[in-house]
């Protein structure tokens, strides 16, 4: 009879006689690579070569009950596994079929869940007849396991699971109280733990996404005994699941949480919870290092902003795991992302070392971003960029648009603060050109041409700028406000003032009431320049009037927020109200305004300057002077302060010509374009005689006049 | 005023399928009318899908008059779960498609009708003024998958006194009520209409977030020239998708919309496939302005498509060589016994 079982189970087997089928274990076992996918295990058993019916299952079966005094679910359990050894998934999955789970767990259970009286009555644990029927318990659990993993293999994912789930049940109605640490054989131990893993995976499968997270609670939540890589592993993967899966999951439940503890209300919190036990395990050696665990952290953290936190993390990370420069770089994306370009600067320069990785493209393109924002890092940052762009390898366009972008902002920024006007004007050059450069290789990027804009339009050309404007404009559908800004602005240099508040208009139509500040800002402006002093009053007033309904909604009064909110401050509102009257002379409103100003910030160069302003109006020159030096002592590079001092003093007879001169000098090399200093140097060149330089200034003045744009372009 | 005609018209599945067998005719499968759960029809037919998408692609759709649109508004407005899941999966093409359009400034009023009304429901949802936060684990706090860890020595006496602050984080800033979609706040609107999507993308079909793949490698305009030709064949009204401005807003829920069908459960390599390129192209995107965060968070989402997930355990026979042993032997006695 079983002779014919044999035969029947393959020409592979092949004629060798009666031992042939049971010798075959070792054959099965080289052949297991090839058949551990799955698929191929399914198509093996497909064919006809490895059919068993039904009829060779029973004659087997009984042949081996009778010889091995198994009884028929033990019996089949073992040919069970036979079949799924060879990758017989589909003869495996029909000897499955036959077992009774449920009679087997009714005859297990009162022996295994029988509990010792006293804890340390141990020894019954190993008697005969409970090792026994752990054998036998363990024998059919397997096989119900195996089933599961037939079943998947052939694609029957819910069935898989269902059957799956079946060997948890049991295991949990067999050890009522959890398995115990060392009683359990281990075997018996194995196929818990397989199936604990399994099961979360079978549910996900099969699309049950509810399934699959209850599971994966149950795997981690009761006692199966796990060891801690089978552990670490579904925690992983259940960490992924919650991150990634998209499955709308209540937290757990609340009575198994003890007080004190950190309670996860959502699955990305628990998912970042599991991530980090996960770090942790791994930190105290309890788990290897995987580093995916890190990755899923980091992009968790990024998303919720939470960088410093991340760096906290990567900062922990034995070393040996990451190359530092790398570690260095992962860090300073990290404290840069957290605002804190100047820790994360440190860190690239670190990294940037010449006997670390001086060219690393990214550590490189990092370090010039974080100079582009600060003048006094700009020709740091120049040097950083020009080596990225250096680099041979870095002939992907992206990055070498982009190392050249930066190349360009860190140039202009440098320009700024060169210290004579031939540098000046090469640096200005220099990064019109890598701005130009980069424009080429990507002409569709919006900061780009936005930073193009800008300089141009500090370059005084402004039909560039406009073009700029316009363009940045197109690429962005009008959705980022400094655009319209800058349109106006540039506009407004070129005296196009209808169309600058036609612009202005356009960009009030495409903003929130909240964000309408410093528009509403320009367009007052705007409406001054137009010499349209009741406009321009009613335009303040609408802009004193959201100022002041922001402070009521935000509470408090937060100075200096404002700037970097792109949000326009009650203070800058009065000053420029104060502005505008002193300029109509209306010299007691404009000191009304200035208290309202000075209120809001007692020292200020501005309201300072103003109040220099009243005094001269009235002609009070020593008040006005002396205003405009405390000006220059709360703000020592107050441009306007010294153009006014100049101004004043140039018209204080020949003994003070020389003072103003230097004065409107030093006005000038903070800020070439300014108009009135040139204007104000004409005269002092005048009045002393130096007709030909007086008329290079005047003709520098008339020239700016006409490009003088209503408020700074900087920072927009 | 034909939105709101088109919200009364639709309260059941069948209505809804009436009203929209009346706007696409015969583009859409005849096995619809007859479908048993009308809702779970439009949501997952393949051949509505394509129906719908096609048209919402279309040359002059999401105009005020697209009757499409209208569609979409009533569906949503309906209130029924199911409808508005069916409505939901239409999210990457509209967004899509809008977003590409909108930057060149055309009119799209039928479009951001079902926008807005999405919006909507996503700030009735939230309740106006509330920020999604998400609150850090202090890991000195035992949870249910860890006892209390202590933190290393120095670290008590560096942060007394805020050791019970928890870190709370920002994951999605407070929705204001919009009425309509002004371009500055164009971003904000999509993006939270994409985290609607997001919190029911486990219930959308593969079709819907292959749609959104797509899109989002176009929005980055970060594709190579032969992905723009792929591209471009693979629809037929071969209209360019145009970049479009990513402020963090719209970025993060795009991220968040990839890292799930990167990183999800699914089946579908293709979806995979899809979804690691547009990670790719989103990284190049962030590389543009060297955003950290932005940068940060496409690194790790690049280099998890390139790891190989660890697979399930296999059944280990070890150990059962000797029972092999053992069997074989007892079963040689049967035979021998036998015979």
């Amino acid at each position: 009879m079983a002779a014919a079982a044999e035969s029947d189970n393959g020409s592979e087997v092949g004629p060798t006689g009666d031992s042939g089928a049971f010798a075959s274990p070792v054959k099965a076992r080289e052949r297991a690579p090839e058949s551990e996918a799955g698929a191929s295990a399914a198509t093996a058993s497909e064919s006809s070569e490895t059919r068993v019916d039904d009829g060779n299952i029973q004659e087997a079966e009984s042949s081996l009950r009778e010889g091995l005094s198994l009884n028929y679910e033990e019996a089949r359990a073992l040919l069970g596994r036979l079949e799924y050894q060879r990758g017989n998934v589909e003869a495996a999955l029909r000897v499955f079929d036959g077992i009774d789970l449920q009679a087997a767990i009714q005859r297990f259970q009162p022996s295994l869940s029988e509990k010792p009286s006293s804890k340390r009555n141990n020894k019954l644990r190993s008697d005969s007849s409970n090792s026994g029927s752990q054998h036998a318990a363990s024998l059919v659990l397997e096989a119900i396991y195996l089933k599961a993993m037939s079943l998947q293999k052939l694609g029957k994912a819910i069935e898989a699971a269902q059957q799956c789930k079946s060997v948890l049940d049991a295991v949990e109605s067999i050890f009522q109280r959890g398995i115990p640490d060392v009683m359990v054989e281990q075997k018996l131990q194995e196929t818990v733990s397989k199936s604990v893993e399994l099961l979360p995976e079978l549910w996900k499968q099969a699309g049950a996404y509810q399934e699959a997270l209850a599971s994966y609670r149950r795997a981690l939540l009761s006692q199966w005994n796990l060891d801690d890589e089978c552990c670490t592993r579904i925690q992983k993967r259940f960490s992924v699941f919650l991150l990634y899966g998209g499955v709308e999951a209540s937290p757990p439940s609340l009575a198994s949480q003890t007080e004190g503890s950190f309670v996860p209300k959502n699955n990305l919190e628990e998912a970042i919870l599991l991530l980090m036990i996960l770090l942790k395990k791994w930190y105290l050696g309890k788990t290897h290092w995987d580093p995916s665990v890190m990755e899923h952290l980091t992009f968790a953290l990024s998303l919720c902003g939470q960088t410093s936190v991340l760096a906290k993390h990567f900062e922990e990370v034995l070393p040996g795991i990451y190359p530092r420069t790398e570690r260095w770089y992962s860090l300073a994306l990290c404290y840069s992302a957290a605002s804190d370009d100047e820790a994360a600067l440190n860190l690239l320069k670190k990294s940037l070392n010449k006997n670390e990785s001086p060219n690393d493209i990214n550590a490189l393109l990092l370090a010039a971003k974080i100079c582009s924002s600060d003048y006094y890092l700009a020709s740091e940052g120049v040097e950083y960029a020009k080596r990225a762009i250096g680099d041979d390898e870095l002939l992907d366009g992206h990055l070498r648009s982009v190392g050249l972008h930066l190349l360009g902002s860190c140039l202009a920024n440098e320009s700024k603060i060169a210290s004579s006007d031939h540098q000046r004007s090469l640096l200005q050059a220099e990064a019109l050109k890598s701005l130009g450069e980069a424009f080429s290789l990507d002409r569709h990027n919006p900061d780009l041409i936005f930073d193009m804009g800008v300089e141009y339009a500090e370059q005084r050309n402004m039909q560039a700028a406009l073009k700029c404007a316009k363009q940045f404009i197109d690429t962005t559908g009008g959705s980022v406000s400094k655009g319209w800004r800058l349109l106006s602005l540039v506009l407004s240099a070129q005296q196009r003032y209808s169309e600058a508040e036609v612009v202005t208009d356009a960009a009030l139509e495409e903003t929130t009431k909240w964000e309408q500040g410093p528009l509403l800002r320009i367009r007052a402006k705007l409406k001054a320049a137009q010499s349209l002093p009741m406009e321009a009053v009613e335009a303040y007033r609408a802009l004193l009037a959201l100022v002041q309904a922001q402070r009521k909604a935000y509470g408090s009064l937060k100075n200096g927020t404002e700037e970097r909110d792109n949000k326009v401050s009650e203070f800058e509102v009065w000053q420029g109200l104060a502005n505008l009257y002193a300029s109509l002379s209306y010299c007691r409103d404009a000191e009304i305004c200035l208290q309202k100003a000075k209120a809001l910030k007692t020292y200020s160069a501005t309201t300072l300057h103003a109040e220099g302003d009243m005094h001269g109006v009235r002609e009070q020159t020593q008040h006005a002077l002396a205003a405009y030096l405390n000006a220059l002592s709360t703000e020592v590079d107050h441009v306007p302060s010294k153009v006014s001092i100049g101004a004043l003093l140039s018209k204080q007879g020949p003994k003070y010509l020389p003072v103003a001169r230097s004065f409107l000098s030093d006005a000038l090399r903070l800020e070439p374009t300014n108009r009135m200093a040139w204007f104000y140097l004409g005269q002092v060149h005048k009045h002393d005689g130096r007709l030909a330089e007086a008329a290079d200034c005047f003709q520098a003045a008339s020239m700016l006049e006409e490009s003088d744009p209503v408020e700074s372009l900087r920072p927009l | 005023t034909t939105m709101s005609s088109a919200a009364q018209a639709i309260q059941s599945p069948k209505a809804a399928v009436d009203s929209l067998a009346a706007i696409l005719g015969r583009a859409l499968p005849e096995s619809l009318a007859a479908a048993g759960d009308p809702a779970a029809a439009l949501l997952h037919d393949d051949g509505v899908a394509r129906a719908v998408t096609g048209r919402l692609r279309g040359a002059g759709s999401g105009a005020g008059q697209d009757a499409l649109c209208g569609w979409l508004y009533g569906t949503f407005q309906s209130g029924l779960p199911a409808l508005q899941l069916a409505v939901l999966r239409f999210v990457p093409t509209l967004a899509g498609v809008y977003m590409s359009r909108a930057v060149s400034r055309k009119p799209l009023a039928g479009f951001e009708a079902v926008l807005l009304t999405l919006y909507a429901h996503a700030v009735a949802q939230r309740g106006s003024g509330e920020a999604e936060t998400v609150t850090l684990p202090n890991m000195a706090k035992p949870s249910v998958y860890h006892e209390a860890i202590k933190p290393a020595a120095a670290a008590p006496a560096a942060k007394t006194g805020k050791a019970d602050d928890p870190d709370v984080a920002e994951l999605s800033p407070a929705l204001e009520p919009h009425g309509s979609i002004r371009a500055t706040r164009r971003g904000r609107i999509v993006g939270a209409v994409l985290e609607l999507y997001h919190a029911k993308i486990g219930l959308m079909p593969l079709s819907s977030k292959m749609d959104f793949c797509e899109f989002c490698v176009a929005w980055t305009g970060k594709h190579r020239s032969d992905d723009k030709a792929r591209i471009a064949s693979a629809e037929s009204g071969e209209e360019k998708w145009r970049r479009v401005p990513m402020p963090w807003e719209l970025f993060q829920p795009a991220l968040r919309i990839v890292g799930h069908c990167l990183l999800g459960p699914t089946n579908s390599d293709q979806l995979r496939t899809q979804a690691a390129r547009a990670s790719q192209c989103l990284y190049l995107r962030a590389m543009e302005t060297m955003d950290a965060r932005a940068v940060l968070a496409c690194r790790s989402l690049v280099r998890l498509s390139q790891m190989v997930e660890e697979p399930i355990p296999e059944p280990s026979f070890a150990g059962v060589e000797a029972n092999m042993a053992e069997l074989e032997t007892m079963r040689a006695n049967i035979l021998s016994g036998k015979k």
